[in-house]
């Protein structure tokens, strides 16, 4: 199933879930926004993280410790 | 020359030197919002009593008696920010802000509240509760965003000096589409405080936009609440990475960055690396995903069921969007933030400076804010957006500089990062970049500002 696709179903259904209303030109917002990221995010979840260990409270002004 | 066209350090010098009345610079420069503004709809707001109370009260600081443009997005002590917004999440009042105080210590006027892109959510400037700010280089064009009124008000020569913000590039975009240098300061170094967002960004920084590095190192130093130092670029060396982020340009930008990296390294004595950045493309969505997640938790779908129906369309759809975003990608992008920091650090043991396009191409349509690329058709945010999230993913300074105009006379600018606290050598380096080319790129003066030389 294509982004296309699943976005007819999980915009509506999350947003529903939620309580939070969309009229038509939100939802199509939504979806193009939907479109954009979601097979970047998807790619996202996919990278192997697991060696990186985690920075405890960074400081973003200063370079990792 | 008249003050008003004077760079801000040359309006700072002649004023302390008693050659401006700063009284006369100050009339002289609401003079000239009135004649250009409508034009440009650069600034939003101007209060000439509250800013003859500054100058009155106006110490002998490094910028006594500077008219300066502030971005609607930190409150003065007699109006609240608006965000370029119909209404915003986060409570706003009237206060004294990190970037107000900062100014009035140094001696500065604040002479107008600068347009923004509505929240501070685009790279274009095209949308704001206050109509769209314009491109002194052609009215017609985007000035970028989200710090479109003070890219416009300077490349219009209204002031000399702004405060922008940059959370996502918002300070570097209009640098780049108004033909600007523009700072990015290292996250913390400057002025924050008072914004709606201080407390919960990881992101967004407060910096200047000036006509050169110069300029920028004079109101950077303001907010930083430091002297900017110069120092000596000698023997830089310069990380070029051959990635989308510098070859999926046009080739005018392309032809231009390139020259100026070659330049900034001759005039340098450096050498140009090539170095790898892996996830490039990963790090600049996980700084859209934090940026868009980080200010979620005063949100409820009851207050988003109540949108102000004067924000735009575009953003209260995105605003909605934010809910349904996974928290576990929110998640792995912090790991991913980590990871880009420590191979930043690495690298920056290898080189001084990173230096890619600011942006892709030149400023856009106001009414098709698209751009055509090798790759195909972007909108400008898509586009723009890949070269400039790493900075605030991973807190280190960035600065833009002009380095020409395309064939259309539009301006070209070139990226340059640098590790954390190392904000002092990008304006070293830019500004050896300045010189490397005479000047030529940030002395250019748009169409809009070389009409009737009047006032002051």
């Amino acid at each position: 199933m294509g982004t296309s696709e699943q976005a007819d179903d999980f915009i509506p259904a999350g947003l529903s879930s939620l309580g939070i209303e969309a009229d038509e030109v939100e939802l199509a917002v939504i979806a193009a926004a939907h479109q954009l990221f979601w097979p970047a995010i998807g790619e996202l979840l996919a990278l192997d993280t697991g060696d990186v260990k985690p920075e405890r409270c960074p400081d973003l002004s200063k370079a990792p410790s | 020359m008249r003050a008003l066209d004077l760079t801000l350090r040359e309006q700072a010098a002649a004023v302390a030197a008693g050659d401006v009345d700063p009284a006369e610079l100050l009339d002289a420069t609401l003079d000239r919002i009135e004649q250009r503004n409508p034009a440009l709809n650069a600034v939003v707001e101007t209060f000439p009593e509250r800013s003859r109370e500054m100058l009155a009260a106006a110490p002998e600081g490094p910028l006594r008696g500077i008219p300066i443009v502030v971005k609607d997005e930190w409150p003065l002590p007699w109006r609240a920010q608006r965000f370029g917004a119909a209404e915003l999440f986060e409570p706003t009042a009237p206060a004294e802000s990190g970037p107000y105080r900062a100014l009035r210590d140094a001696g500065a006027v604040i002479v107008g509240v600068g347009n923004m892109h509505e929240l501070g959510a685009g790279s274009t400037g095209n949308i704001s509760v206050y109509g769209p700010a314009r491109n002194p280089w052609n009215t017609e064009l985007c000035p970028g965003g989200s710090s479109s009124g003070p890219a416009s008000a300077v490349a219009g020569r209204l002031v000399a000096g702004a405060v922008g913000a940059d959370g996502l590039g918002s300070v570097r975009f209009p640098a780049a589409y108004c033909g600007l240098t523009g700072l990015k300061p290292t996250f913390g170094r400057s002025a924050m405080e008072g914004h709606h967002m201080a407390a919960m960004t990881t992101m967004i920084v407060s910096g200047p936009l000036c006509a050169d590095a110069a300029d920028c190192r004079l109101l950077g130093s303001a907010l930083y609440g430091e002297t900017l130092a110069a120092g000596d670029p000698s023997a830089l060396r310069i990380g070029v990475v051959r990635d989308a982020v510098s070859e999926d340009v046009t080739a005018e930008v392309r032809e231009a960055c390139e020259t100026a990296i070659e330049s900034l390294r001759a005039a340098t004595g450096g050498e140009v690396r090539e170095i790898a950045l892996p996830d490039l493309d990963h790090s600049v969505l996980a700084g859209i995903l934090i940026i868009n997640t980080e200010s979620l938790g005063g949100t409820t779908p009851e207050r988003l069921n109540s949108l102000h129906p004067d924000i735009s369309p575009i953003n209260r759809g995105v605003i909605k969007y934010r809910m349904l975003l996974p928290a576990a990608a929110v998640a792995k992008a912090q790991r991913l933030r980590t990871l880009m920091r420590h191979r930043l650090a690495a690298l920056f043991e290898e080189v001084d400076v990173i230096a890619w396009p600011t942006v892709p191409a030149p400023a856009p349509l106001l009414e098709a804010p698209i751009v055509e690329l090798p790759s195909g058709t972007h909108t400008a945010d898509q586009a723009n957006v890949r070269g400039a999230a790493l900075a605030n993913l991973t807190g280190i300074p960035a600065i833009s500089v002009p380095v020409g105009l395309s064939g259309e006379r539009l301006p070209i600018a070139l990226q340059l990062q640098a590790a954390w606290g190392r904000d002092e050598l990008l304006l070293d380096a830019a500004e050896a970049l300045e010189q490397a080319n005479e000047r030529r790129w940030v002395e250019a003066v748009p169409p809009l500002a070389e009409a009737e030389p009047t006032e002051a």
